[in-house]
């Protein structure tokens, strides 16, 4: 059997799982119980085709632990697979601009017009076969899991329609080399989003639930929009990669390599800080962060399967995906960046705070979910490479035991009989150990314990936060010149595959933009940031430990809708919880030390930069933040420990010392009444007014002119009054007045 | 041919009769209260109506025959107008037949000596009669309340003056435009009848053998044979229908009357039960 | 010969139909203002009349019979419209108790109330028909349309 091609493998990668949905939407009645057949065939074998990619791109890379050699090259394979929109000379950019097409002039030899194409483009590069592989794989365990799960549910066939669809889009979006592509996919992530949350729709919260989390994405998306009309109209582009047009000459991609070589390439100022801010309004509304996350606490309404794989693992994690791959613009534009960490920080402040009080399981992983998102986007908002690639490792290893614990808490409330509110039951360790033991595995990674995944990961972060808040603590030197890293030379070798393009360097006689002003982007503001993350680091070990201890130490109890159930999941479900939970202890421990996933992520075009690559510092262990997230931790898990560890679940809480603190953050800091008042009720006010409208003016003029003949009826009734002589009178005037007509014309 | 006395134009003449007659009928017509000014005025008016019309009428030739003209005329006129004024109708039936004496006179002056008689004989000995007899037994105090008032007495009044006025002023252009309405010859009469003869139809009987239809003479002896002559002749069939007529009216009366009777003795007896409808 | 022997008289003609119109005109006014139905028919025979004047005005003018034999036929229909209207004016009478021809009001509007004579002097006012009650029975209001109803002629 002849080797497939790279390009051929990547469009199957979300061919197969499409696929799989169609075949599940066709079939999914014929086939019953054996629905889930053609969509976890689909999925699995993406995820073979996805490790292979990954193998393939790595074994390009060469490997890390070489630290004399040559910078790492960026690797980058496009297939172009139709041309979506294509307008010739669509219009003639200025001279001068972003999205002028070097070496052309206006009236120079080349024609200077640019034309609006928008080609279907997959790329594969680091960052893609990463997010690729995690995506396809864990959500083949979700898939596994949910055939025990959604046994017995009507909607069997549908749920894993959706799912596979879920693969499909969430791979392509990853996949697309197009921001178009991209905002096409972000929106069927979406809609797949709102279809699994309301998947119960015949209960009012679920689709209440589904119809919040879409149309708070819809304000995600609108930043995304922006971002797009603004990008074409700066860059004349909306491809990431270069593309060669007919006569030869280079149009540079927004995050091409041309233009991401040439040191004023991109755009920053006001329209640079614009393009910026929607793109991180995009990622808030996706990636639930302040003030948009107000969807994913409701999004548990749905199956757990589905918040495990979409709003733990991988659809959320879109908007970190945006912003990486983003990294170039974001890095043009400083106080973007700080606002990216500041608002991430924050984000993981609150979420943590509120994290402490919920008593709903699947509610306090949810907010757990939102503070690690925060923490991701904190990483990214640093703008080093640490910082990048930190957030990446921090989004793998989540994914990993985000997974675990969704999945372990729909394990709980499968044998709970959908019982779910940690202080109807307790002690379950007695009963589910396996559930019992991976949840507390997937705990320990959480709370960032070592040698557990996250604490790794949660390193990183705390390490690449610090060194913006301390520049010279750990004897760090940033090159501010990117001159060494300009201009090399890239050679024809480096692209594979039919359909690939191939690259030719081209000159770019663009004058470095003047270095921006930075108002936000200071040490203090990242000294604020990284106490911020460290606080929550220990808010993290509280919740989470204090859920562990609800639910599995203290007196077993068990509520009556648990019925004959209360016993360990099948095997079905087991399994999966073991296979994540082997990740969960190890992966982070084994990419840190071979420090493979850094190294592999430098190879991307995005993070390979000279803006980026400036900014990067030899890798080294840091003592003193270690032990700082540790010591964060032990404290968190001992507080925890203290107030429930071995109490029933149900007792007087120890959150009632924080007084009125706990009722404010049990409602969520009261941030969904504040959206009530200021969108939903002017909204509905306004609804109001239109149906008002409708019903007093518009449908008053129509029955007003109804009642027209109604009213000229009652006044010519009363000509009926039912004397006879009145009717022979005006019998006799008719007459009269016929004659008289008569006789007028004949006179004469 | 037009004897106008005066220089007025006949239609303003006309139009003035005929007003002044409107007038005085309204206020004539009984309208609640009794008021003397109002029918003195009416009176008046009428009066004054009256003399328009005479002067706005045709010279007959000699003052023996517009006296006599006359007399039968106003007496018609103004016993008509009387009987459509008078309160009670016991009166009116009375004035009714006063009228038709002069209508009868009118008849007669014109020569149909048969009608002229006939209208007495039949309207003022028979119809009358029957009008009078059910008057004495629905109301025989003679007058009720709703004797006292009209109903819309402007308004038919003046539905009354539109179409006099009408009716004159289209009889003066009549008679002054003689083009109009010649009076054909006997002979011309004989000849369209004999020319007609065949789309006429199976009326038409032999010329030789009954009078000249077209003589309607009134100094003829045999006027009144000549007319049945006439309708016995032509007109028999219609003369065959109107018997039918008359015994359908006949038999009409009866059953309308005994059915009457029993759905009174219906009613009665379910008034009788308690149930008022 | 004298105009008024001699047939083809214009002048004859026109004050005869004269007459007729006036009579006929006078009929008219009766008719639909006088509210004694007996009244109201002797006016309708005061427009047959007319009627009759005029055709044997015309007759008279042609010198012909075909207005006199109209009028014989006139006669004849209001001799039998007479008997006819009589009989029905004899049924009205014994429903209703009098011969007011807006005392049959039963072809008005629904939503109309009944039409009540304003010119007419209280003291003439017809009296209301009180039903019988009991003793200690509250006045009801008079519903004219059902108090027509006559016991007996």
């Amino acid at each position: 059997m002849p080797p497939l091609s790279p390009a051929t493998l990547l469009v199957l990668v979300p061919l197969l799982p499409l696929a799989g949905a169609v075949l599940t939407l066709v079939l999914g009645r014929v086939l019953g119980s054996r629905a889930h057949l053609p969509a976890i065939a689909g999925i699995a074998a993406a995820a073979a085709v996805a490790v292979m990619l990954l193998l393939g791109t790595s074994s390009q890379v060469g490997s890390a632990h070489d630290p004399h050699a040559e910078p790492v090259r960026p690797v980058e394979m496009i297939t172009t697979l139709w041309q979506w929109a294509s307008v010739q000379d669509a219009y003639v950019p200025p001279a001068s601009s972003a999205a002028a097409i070097p070496g052309t002039a206006v009236g120079g030899a080349g024609s200077a017009a640019r034309a609006f194409t928008i080609p279907v483009a997959l790329r594969l590069d680091p960052l893609t076969a990463t997010l690729l592989a995690i995506i396809t794989c864990i959500g083949l365990v979700v898939a596994i899991y949910s055939v025990g799960y959604m046994h017995h549910d009507p909607g069997y066939p549908r749920f894993f329609a959706v799912f596979s669809l879920f693969v499909f889009s969430m791979s392509m979006l990853v996949a697309a080399s197009n921001f178009l592509v991209v905002y096409v996919f972000w929106e069927a992530v979406g809609a797949c989003s709102y279809l699994l949350i309301g998947f119960w729709f015949t209960r009012p919260e679920a689709a209440r639930a589904a119809k919040k989390a879409f149309l708070v994405n819809r304000v995600g998306d609108f930043g995304l929009a922006i971002a797009t009309f603004l990008l074409w109209m700066t860059y004349g582009t909306l491809d990431f990669h270069d593309t060669l047009s007919a006569d030869g000459t280079i149009l540079p991609g927004i995050l091409g390599q041309t233009r991401l070589a040439d040191a004023g390439g991109i755009v920053g100022g006001a329209v640079g800080t614009a393009i910026c801010l929607c793109l991180l309004l995009a990622a808030c509304g996706k990636s639930a962060q302040l003030p948009l996350h107000v969807w994913l606490p409701d999004a548990m309404e749905g199956p757990t399967p589905a918040s495990a794989l979409i709003h733990a693992a991988t659809m959320v994690t879109a908007g970190i995906y945006l912003v990486a791959r983003s990294a170039p613009l974001f890095m043009a534009c400083p106080d973007a960046l700080a606002a990216v960490s500041i608002v991430g920080a924050t984000t993981a402040l609150v979420a943590g705070l509120i994290a402490t009080v919920q008593n709903d399981l699947k509610r306090v992983l949810a907010y757990s979910t939102i503070s690690q998102l925060g923490y991701m986007f904190a990483s990214l908002g640093t703008g080093t490479l640490l910082g990048f690639t930190a957030a990446i490792f921090h989004l793998v290893t989540h994914a990993f035991f985000k997974a675990l614990l969704f999945l372990g808490a729909g394990s709980v409330m499968h044998s709970m009989g959908n019982v779910i509110d940690m202080r109807r039951f307790g002690g379950l360790r007695r009963i589910m150990p396996i559930t019992a033991a991976t949840f507390l595995a997937g705990a320990l990674a959480l709370a960032g314990v070592a040698p557990f995944s996250g604490f790794f990961s949660k390193d990183e972060i705390l390490a690449s936060l610090h060194g913006k808040g301390w520049p010279n603590a750990h004897g760090e030197h940033h090159d501010a010149a990117p001159a060494s890293h300009a201009r090399r030379a890239l050679s024809p070798g480096e692209a594979r595959g039919e359909g690939a393009t191939a690259f030719r360097v081209a000159s770019l006689t663009r004058s470095p933009a003047a270095a921006p002003t930075a108002v936000l982007d200071t040490p203090q503001t990242f000294r604020v940031l990284f106490w911020m993350a460290l606080v929550t680091a220990g808010l993290t070990a509280f919740y989470t430990f204090r859920a562990v201890f609800m639910t599995f130490t203290g007196p077993t109890r068990v509520p009556e809708e648990a019925g004959h159930h209360a016993h360990e999941s099948p095997p079905v479900m087991a399994l999966p919880l073991l296979i994540l939970a082997v990740p969960s202890a190890v992966a982070g421990w084994w990419l840190f030390s071979s420090q493979w996933l850094a190294h592999f992520l430098t190879a991307t075009p995005s993070f390979s930069a000279p803006a980026v690559t400036a900014t990067a510092v030899p890798h080294a262990f840091h003592m003193d933040l270690a032990i700082q997230g540790t010591l964060a931790a032990a404290i968190g898990i001992v507080i925890a420990a203290i107030g429930h560890l071995g109490r029933r679940s149900d007792g007087p809480q120890m959150e009632r010392f924080l007084g009125p603190l706990q009722t404010f953050f049990a409602n969520r800091c009261y941030i969904d009444q504040l959206y009530a008042g200021l969108v939903v009720r002017p909204l509905e006010g306004l609804a109001i007014m239109a149906a008002l409208f409708d019903r007093f003016v518009i449908d008053g003029l129509v029955n007003g002119i109804a009642r027209l003949p109604a009213a000229l009826g009652g006044v010519v009734r009363r000509l009926q009054a039912g004397l006879l002589q009145r009717y022979a009178l005006a019998g006799v005037m008719g007459v009269l007045a016929i004659v008289l007509v008569l006789a007028w014309r004949l006179r004469g | 041919m037009n004897g106008a006395l005066l220089e007025l134009s006949p239609g303003m003449l006309l139009a003035g009769s005929v007003t002044a007659a409107a007038a005085g009928l309204w206020l004539l017509l009984p309208r609640g209260a009794e008021s003397r000014v109002a029918r003195s005025l009416g009176l008046m008016l009428g009066a004054v109506a009256l003399a328009g019309f005479i002067v706005a009428g045709r010279r007959l030739g000699g003052v023996g025959e517009d006296a006599v003209f006359l007399t039968v005329a106003l007496v018609a006129v103004v016993s008509g107008a009387a009987t459509i004024v008078t309160r009670s109708p016991v009166y009116s039936a009375i004035w009714f037949a006063l009228s038709l004496a002069g209508v009868a006179g009118v008849l007669l002056v014109l020569g149909a000596q048969f009608l002229g008689v006939a209208t007495i004989v039949v309207y003022a000995g028979a119809i009358l009669v029957m009008f009078l007899f059910v008057l004495m037994l629905a109301q025989p105090a003679g007058l009720a309340p709703y004797d006292r008032v009209c109903n819309e007495p402007l308004l038919s009044a003046v539905a009354g003056a539109v179409l006099l006025g009408l009716l004159s002023l289209s009889i003066g252009r009549l008679s002054s435009d003689a083009s109009c309405c010649a009076a054909p010859s006997k002979a011309a009469a004989v000849q369209s009848m004999k020319t007609g003869s065949g789309a006429t139809g199976s009326q038409q009987q032999p010329a030789a053998t009954i009078a000249e239809p077209a003589d309607a003479d009134p100094l003829a002896i045999d006027q009144v044979a000549r007319l049945g002559g006439e309708l016995f002749g032509r007109h028999l069939l219609a003369v065959e229908v109107a018997g039918v007529l008359l015994l359908a009216a006949l038999i009409g009366a009866i059953a309308v009357v005994t059915r009457g009777e029993a759905a009174l003795e219906h009613d009665r007896r379910l008034a009788g039960a308690g149930g008022r409808r | 010969m004298t105009p008024l022997l001699a047939a083809g008289s214009t002048a004859l003609l026109h004050n005869a139909l004269l007459v007729g119109a006036i009579l006929f005109a006078l009929g008219l006014v009766g008719i639909l203002a006088r509210r004694n139905l007996i009244v109201m028919f002797l006016s309708a025979e005061l427009m047959l009349q007319g009627i009759s004047v005029s055709l044997v005005a015309w007759s008279r003018y042609h010198g012909d019979w075909g207005g006199h034999v109209l009028v014989i036929f006139v006669l004849t229909v209001a001799a039998c419209e007479a008997a006819v209207a009589l009989v029905f004016v004899l049924q009205a009478f014994a429903r209703t108790g009098r011969l007011d021809a807006a005392a049959w009001q039963a072809l008005r509007e629904a939503t109309l109330p009944r039409a009540v004579d304003h010119a007419l002097p209280a003291s003439d006012a017809v009296p209301p028909r009180w039903p019988r009650l009991a003793r200690a029975g509250v006045e009801p209001p008079t519903d004219e349309d059902a108090s027509l109803e006559r016991e007996h002629v």
